[in-house]
């Protein structure tokens, strides 16, 4: 070991090496049940020389390496599984441009949501953000893990929003996506190798290479916005009315919460915390608000364009009233018993960790999030109240978000579970009835393109030619196995 | 002398124990060696390699046999076949591009797939429809719009094209601003790989899920495949994205009727108005720099379904005859700085008009003038072509009349790519000469220019030659014209060719992109085709093939390079 750290030292500096039992142990686990681990080191890099070197020092040695860029991915895809070395880049955290011009950002894997966002806002920009992200999260990794951003119900402004990447590949050499694959300025994901070569690494948990630097799509502020709520009593309802309203394209955002998790986002007495898990706080206005709202609430956002806004909301406006008077679906501009609904949500368009607050309910939130056709979700969701319900779970705590994607092609869900971080027992039954879900939805048609932890062996079992061929590009790229091993299929 | 010694013109056979085993696959009425049927099913509608011309002189570049699968596992039968005895493929659908041509000094095997053209079916609730690769944009969308749906576009290469073979080359469309190119609208792809296996990119690579997302679970595999120029594998099944189409169950016919063999000529059969609900509005700017100042502010204005500049493709697309398009052409007959918006009422009819309301906005801010009853109004009206052209594309293979020899696509931002495209496509005419009047285009005018983006930051651009296709000096020109102007946009760190293909010999001349793209490419070609049995050379050579390369080949690619300052390449040790 210490010629391991000295090996280390020798590359990036004797302070950014740390191996000391106290400070390994922040990275051996997160909140999820994805087993702890302890690194053997953790290196802080600041250069994208200093990765190659480190990268190359592994390929040579058979060193795991776990990239680590803000640690917030919360469930387990930076433990390092095998132990080895992690490189921490959370001090890579420069915003290299924002092209005001073509509108895209460069960033290194350090960026943060909250950061990107307070450097765009001023100049008339914003970076789309997925629902319930923590605010510190790594932007280029959230990217990469392909969470998905809540305009996504908008084909041309909430999907492909990566544009160009540079990755350092297992054997130290670099490679860019994208325009930047003939060196001069980034600005599209096709460029002259491949198209969208970039999907390559994405979901791949660094397995396949360590990504540097990424050039994002932004966007310009909606001068003007406008925010829609509807109430249901019906999953199945709420599913019929978001596909109809989909179809004429209405909105730029739109998605589903339950009555816990919009609680969970009005609750006053919650604030968004620091790490994950954390302690558990009692607030009444959540059991408050837990009874006073609606089963299901969708929230569609209108947004105006750089001319004459308000007439485009007028129009869009109109014709959510016309759909939801067809439908006999109300349409409400604020939320009965919640003070400002509006401008809160208003607020998260751009800052969504508002639903974060969820964790204070009992410390620790377990989710399960797939993709599934939209008309396939209220089975889904049913099937999984009935499993909690088999494992005496209340099915008053069960947390859903859905996300339409696309105009409603697919839908993303979340649906959690609370558990008690410090009470093995509660963790226990909770991740059997985790675990069961998984199982269950996997087996119904629930797609998990992002198979994390345990979800891993129940998708890739069920996919062999793409899993075989998965570990054929991986053996060229990375021959030793060093990137990250014991994830995904690898 | 040798050389130049009359060869013995036999074509290439296959050895009989393989042709017997594909006839047992497929039946001997679907596989061929009759030359006339091989020259049929190997034909290129563009043929910028001269392969027929080299087919000419040396049968024995022809293929050798034609297969013609008519399902998933026949084409799993037939490579195993090729795999067992080694037998170089090209997959064959329409023909249309003319790189990795089927022509190989080996005895080659050409997989036609036209035997496989079904809309396999249309999942309204999920939007998106599952196709053979025979299928094509036609049948696609005239299948979807009966269901209030559609695919989002298609390429000039006309609706004959097939979404299929354009996932493994490009998939270019009119409406990219709202809809991205094809590539952006694939769910899965079956694909038989080389060695016989299957390949399910997508959701549904998973046992039990529909097709739905176009995400393979963890790392998308589906990368492996699209652009690839049918080197990975052969698509047998692709499910392309449906999106809401408020045009209509048909498109309307022109008030003049359907024309017959001896009128259809006349531009009276070209005048269909828009599909419902769709409105074109055509304009001409002074100059190209208030072109692009326009642009790019219409793309960031969030409004329209497509926006495209055209050039010289207006003298051919909307000409009925090339004695139309040369005059128009001599004649600046239409703006050489112009743009054409598509706009679309999706979520209500009002939506046209704010977006109409936007758009002339921004013209009267930028300073430019619509084309209109009272302005130019013959020109628009010899226009109207596009009206239907824009969503389903029939008029391309106008640009074929005289010969479509060769072109760059670069791809970048707005200005880096119109920029950079007009002066290099400039200093290439000038150095090299036209090979047609219609190369021009680009130069004095406005190259094509497609938004792929909204926000404005991705566009690609186009310029081609126009040779003679019976002069040989002029095709090899040609050939020229557009290689050294890669060579000039990749010294210059610019990206020639942006949309996701990297063919041969681009991908080994220029080892800059990436950089070492071509090895890393070479790395996935040996995943997918472990025994090298895709046609040699398609989109990466190996390193044998990249040695063997001709001398006078590498010593052109060494020449190109040193003009623009790049260093000179040395064959692989
Ligand atoms: C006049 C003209 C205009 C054009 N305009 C456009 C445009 O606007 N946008 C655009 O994107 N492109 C355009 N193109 C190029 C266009 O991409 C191609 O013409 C088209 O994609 C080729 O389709 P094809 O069916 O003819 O394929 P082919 O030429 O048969 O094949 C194309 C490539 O894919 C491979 N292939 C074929 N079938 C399969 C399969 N099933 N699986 C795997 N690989 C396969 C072939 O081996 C070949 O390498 C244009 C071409 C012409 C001639």
């Amino acid at each position: 070991m210490e010629t391991i750290k000295r090996q280390l030292e020798n590359i990036v500096g004797f302070e950014n090496v740390m191996d000391d039992r106290a400070s390994l142990m922040a990275y051996a686990q997160d909140q999820s049940f994805v087993p702890r681990c302890m690194p053997d080191a953790v290196v802080f890099v600041q250069t994208v020389e200093q990765i190659r070197k480190i990268v190359r020092w592994a390929h040579e040695n058979r060193m795991p390496l776990i990239p680590y860029s803000s640690g917030k991915n919360l469930h387990g895809a930076a433990v390092p599984t095998e132990g080895g070395v992690v490189i921490n880049m959370t001090r890579m955290n420069t915003i290299l441009c924002i092209d005001d011009e073509n509108w895209f950002a460069v960033i290194e894997p350090g960026v943060t949501y909250q950061q990107l966002q307070a450097e765009l806002e001023p100049r008339g920009f914003r970076i789309m953000v997925p629902f319930g992200v923590p605010p510190d999260r790594s932007v280029l990794t959230s990217y990469l893990e392909r969470d998905v951003a809540m305009a996504a119900p908008s084909f041309e402004s909430g999907n492909a929003l990566v544009l160009d990447m540079e990755i350092v590949l297992p054997d130290g050499e670099i490679f860019r996506t994208g325009n930047w694959a003939c060196g001069g300025n980034p600005g599209s994901p096709y460029g002259p190798v491949r198209m969208m070569a970039y999907r390559l690494w994405t979901a791949a948990q660094g397995t396949l290479g360590i990504v540097t630097k990424m050039a994002v799509a932004i966007d310009r502020l909606p001068p003007q916005r406008k925010v829609f709520f509807l109430p249901f009593q019906e999953l199945a309802t709420a599913v019929h009315a978001i596909a109809r309203i989909q179809r004429r394209e209405i909105g730029t955002e739109c998605f589903l919460l339950n009555r816990f998790n919009l609680a969970a986002l009005f609750c006053e007495g919650w604030q968004v915390p620091r790490q994950y898990p954390t302690s558990k706080v009692s607030a009444e206005t959540f059991d408050f608000l837990r009874q006073a709202l609606p089963p299901w609430v969708a929230t569609i956002c209108v947004n105006g364009l750089p001319y004459y806004p308000e007439e485009k909301i007028a129009y869009e406006s109109e014709a959510l009233y016309e759909v939801c008077a067809f439908l006999s679906v109300p349409v409400l501009e604020e939320l009965p018993g919640v003070c400002s609904a509006a401008e809160i949500m208003l607020q998260e368009m751009l800052r969504p960790w508002g639903i974060l607050k969820k964790f204070n309910y009992r410390g620790a939130v377990h989710d399960v999030t797939f993709k599934a056709p939209l008309d396939s979700v209220p089975d889904l969701i049913d099937m999984a109240y009935n499993i909690a319900q088999d494992h005496d779970y209340p099915g008053a705590d069960i947390g859903v978000y859905m996300l339409p994607l696309e105009r409603g092609r697919a839908v993303h869900c979340e649906i959690d579970f609370h558990s008690q971080p410090d009470n093995e027992n509660i963790r226990e039954r909770i991740k059997a009835l985790w675990f069961k879900t998984s199982q269950e939805l996997i087996k119904r048609g629930a797609y998990f393109d992002r198979p994390y932890g345990a979800w891993a062996n129940m998708v890739y079992n069920r996919a062999a030619t793409y899993t075989l061929k998965l570990r054929e590009i991986k053996q060229k790229l990375d021959p030793n196995g060093i990137f990250n091993p014991g994830k995904l299929c690898f | 002398m040798e050389a130049h010694q009359k060869k013995k013109v036999v074509p290439n056979r296959l050895p009989r124990e393989v042709f017997q085993a594909l006839i047992d696959v497929v039946g001997a009425a679907w596989v061929s060696e009759d030359r006339a049927i091989i020259e049929t099913y190997s034909r290129f509608s563009v043929d910028a390699a001269q392969t027929l011309r080299q087919h000419q002189k040396d049968p024995t570049m022809l293929p050798a046999c034609v297969v013609l699968p008519g399902s998933t596992e026949e084409v799993q039968a037939i490579m195993r076949i090729a795999n067992r005895y080694r037998v170089p493929v090209v997959p064959f659908t329409n023909g249309q591009i003319g790189f990795c041509g089927p022509t190989n000094d080996q005895p080659t095997m050409t997989v036609h797939l036209s035997r496989m053209n079904r809309v396999l079916e249309i999942d309204e609730k999920s939007m998106v429809a599952r196709l053979e690769p025979f299928a094509d944009y036609a049948q696609l969308q005239a299948e979807a719009m009966k269901r209030g749906l559609w695919n989002g576009g298609s390429p000039l290469a006309t609706t004959l094209c097939k979404p299929a073979s354009q996932t493994a080359f490009a998939g270019i469309w009119q409406t990219d601003l709202k809809y991205g190119t094809l590539s952006r609208n694939i769910v899965s792809t079956t694909v038989v790989l080389p060695t016989g296996e299957v390949l399910q990119t997508g959701s549904d690579a998973v046992a039990g899920v529909r097709p739905f997302w176009e995400y393979g679970p963890g790392p998308d595999l589906l990368s492996m495949i699209r652009g690839s120029a049918g080197s990975s594998g052969i698509i047998t099944e692709i499910t392309v994205k449906l999106h809401p189409w408020p045009g209509g169950i048909q498109l309307p016919e022109p008030p003049a009727g359907r024309p017959c063999i001896h009128n259809y000529h006349e531009p009276r059969f070209d005048t269909a108005s828009p599909p419902a609900n769709v409105k074109l509005l055509w304009v001409e700017f002074p100059d190209y720099d208030t072109q692009i100042k326009a642009l790019q502010k219409i793309a960031q204005s969030g409004i329209g379904m497509g926006l495209n500049a055209t050039g010289v493709y207006n003298a051919y697309y909307c000409s009925q005859t090339q004695e139309m398009t040369l005059d128009r052409v001599k004649n600046r007959f239409f703006p050489p700085y112009n743009c054409y918006i598509i706009l679309c009422g999706f979520t209500s009819p009002k939506q046209i008009a704010y977006e109409e309301k936007v758009f002339r906005k921004i013209i009267d801010e930028v300073g430019g003038t619509f084309l209109s009853p009272s302005y130019k109004e013959e020109v628009l009206e010899a226009l109207q072509p596009w009206n239907l052209d824009c969503i389903r594309h029939v008029t391309g293979f106008r640009m074929n009349r005289h010969f479509y020899g060769s072109s760059i696509v670069p791809g970048g931002p707005l200005k880096d790519t119109a920029y950079k495209t007009k002066e290099i496509w400039t200093r290439t005419i000038e150095t090299y000469g036209e090979t047609y009047i219609t190369d021009r285009g680009g130069v004095e005018d406005t190259p094509f220019l497609y938004a792929i983006n909204r926000g404005g930051r991705f566009w690609l651009s186009e310029a081609d030659t126009y040779p003679d296709a019976t002069d040989p000096e002029k095709l090899q020109k040609a050939q020229v014209m557009a290689i050294s102007a890669v060579a000039d946009f990749v010294s210059q760190k610019f990206v020639p060719i942006g949309m996701g293909v990297l063919v041969e010999p681009l991908t080994s001349a220029f080892p800059e992109t990436g950089p070492n793209a071509n090895r890393l490419m070479r790395k996935f070609r040996t995943v997918l085709d472990p025994n090298n049995i895709f046609a040699p050379g398609r989109q990466v050579y190996t390193k044998e093939e990249f040695n063997n390369l001709p001398e006078e080949t590498f010593q052109f690619i060494n020449f190109l390079r040193t003009k623009y300052g790049l260093h000179s390449l040395s064959r692989e040790k």
